[in-house]
C-alpha cells in the first residue's frame, strides 16, 4: 500500500498530472481511511503511461485508448490461459 | 554490450532527432507491456533503452564516442523493476475489462461457463493482508493492553494486545487490510508483536524469573522484602541461610494466559555491602564458626 506523497514521488508525477489520469480512470487507486491508497500495480502501471505518453509518442486522446485495449487483451490472455488449462486438465498451464 | 548506435540502427553522425525517432519506433515495436507475451522482448527493450539513455545524452554521448566510457558504462537500473504486464496477469484488479470477450460468456457450453465462474471469482476476491509491526513494552505484553498504530498510508487501527502475547506473534485483525478490489470481502491486517525487554523482568514460558539483590543481613537471618512483580509489589519471605543462586516462586504471579497462570520465579543475590562497615570486618575478624562451614567442599 503506497499513500499518495509516496506515490507521486516514485511515479516521478506531479498532483495536476495525477489528477487527471485519476478522471480519466486511467489509474484507479483504492481508498483507506479516506485516503487514496496505490499498489504496486498502480505504479507499474504509471510507469507505462509515463513510458507511453513520453518514450513513445502517445498523445492524450490515444492515450485512453492504448490502455483500455491493453487492458482488454490481458483479460483476454487471462481467460485464454484458464481455458488452455482447462483443456490440459486441470493442470496449471506453463507460462505462456 | 552492444553499440549502441548499432542497437538503436542509426548511423554514428545520426542527430539528436534521428535518434529519438529511432527509439520511439524501436520502444513501440519492443516495450515489454505491449508484447506481455513475448520474454524476450524485455532483454531487448532494456538493451534499447539503455542504448537511447546513452546516445541522448550529449555529454554521455560525447564520452562515449571519445572511448572514456564503454556502453555499460552508462546503462542506469532499468526504469521499471517489473512491468505493468507481471501484474496483469493476475485477476482480480479494477483493471480488470470483459468488453473484449463478454459476447463468449454468453453460452451454455463449457467455454462460457468457465468464463463466467472466473468472473465471479475475481468479483468475490478478498482484498490483500497487510503487514504491521508493533513493538509492546514487556509489561503490557504480560498484562494485555489496547494499542492504536498510526498507519503509514493515514488512519490509525486500535489493536487489543491480549494477556500473554508473545514475542514475534502476530495478531490476525479480521477486515483491517486492504479492501477488496471487487465486492469481496476485505483482507485482514497482520500484526507481528516485538516485546521490548524490561529493565529486570524476563521471561520463559509462562514464568517470570527475576534476580533480587538482598543484604548479607537479609540472607543470613531471613526477612521480608518487598519484590516487584508484573501486576505490583508483593512482601516475599527470604528464608534464614539464603544463598545467591537460591531460588523462590511467588505462585501465580507469572503469565496469565487461556485460564492458566505461571510463577515469577525470584533468584536470590546476595549483596555484599559497598562502603567500608568496620563493625562488620571486626565481627567476621573474631568469628569462629560453629559448624564445618566450607563454602568449597564440594570442589
Amino acid at each position: 500500500m503506497i499513500n499518495e506523497r509516496e506515490f507521486l514521488q516514485r511515479a516521478r508525477l506531479d498532483r495536476p498530472t495525477l489528477t487527471v489520469w485519476l478522471e480519466e480512470e486511467w489509474l484507479i487507486p483504492g481508498h483507506f481511511a479516506d485516503e487514496l491508497s496505490f499498489t504496486d500495480m498502480d505504479l507499474a502501471r504509471a510507469n507505462l503511461i509515463r513510458d507511453l505518453r513520453d518514450n513513445m509518442g502517445v498523445n492524450h486522446e490515444g492515450l485512453g485508448v492504448v490502455l483500455h485495449l491493453l487492458d482488454q487483451m490481458h483479460s483476454l490472455r487471462r481467460a485464454l490461459a484458464a481455458a488452455l488449462e482447462d483443456a490440459r486438465g486441470g493442470r496449471s498451464s506453463p507460462d505462456l | 554490450m552492444k553499440d549502441p548506435y548499432e542497437t538503436l540502427g542509426i548511423a554514428r553522425t545520426a542527430s539528436a532527432d534521428e535518434i529519438r525517432t529511432a527509439y520511439r519506433k524501436l520502444a513501440k515495436k519492443l516495450h515489454p507491456d505491449l508484447n506481455p507475451g513475448d520474454k524476450q522482448s524485455e532483454e531487448r527493450f532494456k538493451e534499447v533503452a539503455a542504448a537511447n539513455d546513452l546516445l541522448s545524452d550529449a555529454e554521455k554521448r560525447r564520452r562515449f564516442d571519445a572511448g572514456e566510457i564503454d556502453a555499460s558504462g552508462a546503462e542506469k537500473a532499468p526504469p521499471n523493476a517489473r512491468y505493468y504486464r507481471d501484474y496483469a496477469a493476475e485477476g482480480g484488479h479494477p483493471y480488470d475489462s470483459q468488453s473484449a470477450y463478454g459476447d463468449f460468456a454468453q453460452g451454455d457450453d463449457l467455454f462460457a461457463e468457465l468464463l463466467r465462474r472466473r468472473a465471479e471469482q475475481t468479483r468475490r476476491r478478498p482484498g490483500a493482508d497487510l503487514y504491521y509491526e508493533l513493538p509492546v513494552d514487556f509489561l503490557d505484553a504480560v498484562n494485555g493492553a489496547t494499542k492504536t498504530i498510526t498507519l503509514p498510508q493515514g488512519g490509525t487501527l486500535d489493536v487489543t494486545i491480549p494477556a500473554g502475547v508473545e514475542d514475534g506473534q502476530t495478531l490476525r485483525l479480521r477486515g483491517k487490510g486492504a479492501p477488496s478490489p471487487g465486492e469481496g470481502p476485505p483482507g485482514d491486517a497482520l500484526v507481528q508483536i516485538a516485546v521490548k525487554p524490561h529493565r529486570y523482568f524476563t521471561r520463559e514460558g509462562d514464568d517470570i524469573l527475576l534476580d533480587l539483590p538482598i543484604s548479607v543481613k537479609e540472607a543470613a537471618l531471613g526477612a521480608e522484602v518487598r519484590t516487584p512483580t508484573t501486576t505490583g509489589s508483593v512482601m516475599l519471605k527470604i528464608p534464614k541461610r539464603s544463598n545467591t543462586g537460591d531460588m523462590l516462586r511467588l505462585r501465580a504471579k507469572g503469565v496469565k494466559t487461556r485460564g492458566r497462570a505461571g510463577d515469577e520465579l525470584v533468584r536470590l543475590k546476595v549483596m555484599m555491602p559497598t562502603e567500608a562497615e568496620p563493625e562488620l570486618d571486626a565481627f567476621l575478624a573474631d568469628w569462629k564458626p560453629a559448624g564445618a562451614y566450607d563454602p568449597r567442599k564440594e570442589m
